[in-house]
């Protein structure tokens, strides 16, 4: 991926994640509306609660991204992030936005991998006799 | 919503542009210079400052404080009115430092900021965007 395109998939994701924070911080409850009952069901703590910590590590993700510091965390996080809100809405209108999304934070997440990681999962070359 | 929408985008673009010059300039490199060659010209000038704060400091400091508003404003947080006037309060006063600016590169410093036409042409935006709230 070029040094541009990277940029300008960090921050459309980061405007992406900060405003979707906003927008739970100001209804928490409506989003809550997105859960499937067996998944609200499950919240240890209360549905109001859960969201406004969802908004709030939205917002923290949006940051990252948008500074340009710690992507690699970040993007691994808004990927996990997202598989379970994929897992707990259900198939919805809406749920191939959110495939989108992952997809997005995927690439980021792959692009800034260190490079340490990604010796493990380079390709050694096969001994010769 | 639209509109504190697009404030929130323009003023998160904002963020990115100042945050990737003042890594720049804390790294001593060269910012990339897209459309003209006066990117380092300018940001190295006698008026890269407002008195000892960096203008990107500045700039970071403006989006930072336009963003917390939209955000508020959207959420309900604090008393619209005067909230919404001290957007439109910054969002003018930015408008006329980004004009004092555009003529500095253009009469005095004599090179373009790509960087610095493009934090002016976000300001602009988002004054033009209050303006037409305002009437529709």
């Amino acid at each position: 991926m070029s040094k541009t395109s990277f940029n300008l998939l960090r921050v459309g994701m980061a405007i992406t994640f900060l405003w979707i924070g906003i927008m739970i911080l100001k209804s928490p409850e409506s989003w809550g509306g997105y859960l499937q009952p067996w998944a609200a069901g499950l919240l240890p703590v209360p549905l109001k609660e859960a969201m406004i910590g969802t908004a709030i590590l939205d917002i923290a993700i949006g940051i990252l991204f948008l500074v340009d510091f710690m992507i690699w965390p970040a993007a691994l996080i808004s990927s996990i992030h997202l598989i379970v809100i994929l897992t707990v809405s259900g198939i919805t209108d809406i749920t191939v936005r959110d495939i989108g999304l992952l997809t997005a934070t995927l690439a980021l997440m792959i692009e800034t991998l260190p490079p340490s990681f990604v010796q493990i999962f380079k390709k050694t070359k096969p001994e010769t006799l | 919503m639209t509109s504190l929408a697009l404030l929130f985008t323009l003023s998160a673009i904002g963020i990115s542009e100042t945050v990737y010059l003042i890594k720049k300039r804390l790294a001593m490199q060269a910012p990339q210079c897209f459309i003209g060659k006066g990117c380092t010209q300018v940001l190295e000038s006698e008026w890269s400052r407002v008195f000892i704060i960096h203008t990107d400091v500045l700039g970071l400091l403006f989006y930072i404080f336009t963003s917390s508003i939209t955000a508020f404003l959207y959420i309900g947080i604090g008393p619209f009115l005067p909230l919404s006037m001290i957007m439109k309060l910054a969002v003018g006063l930015g408008m006329l430092l980004s004009i004092f600016f555009f003529y500095l590169q253009w009469k005095v410093i004599k090179a373009w900021c790509f960087w610095c036409l493009m934090s002016a042409s976000t300001i602009f935006l988002m004054g033009l965007i209050l303006l037409i709230s305002n009437f529709f």
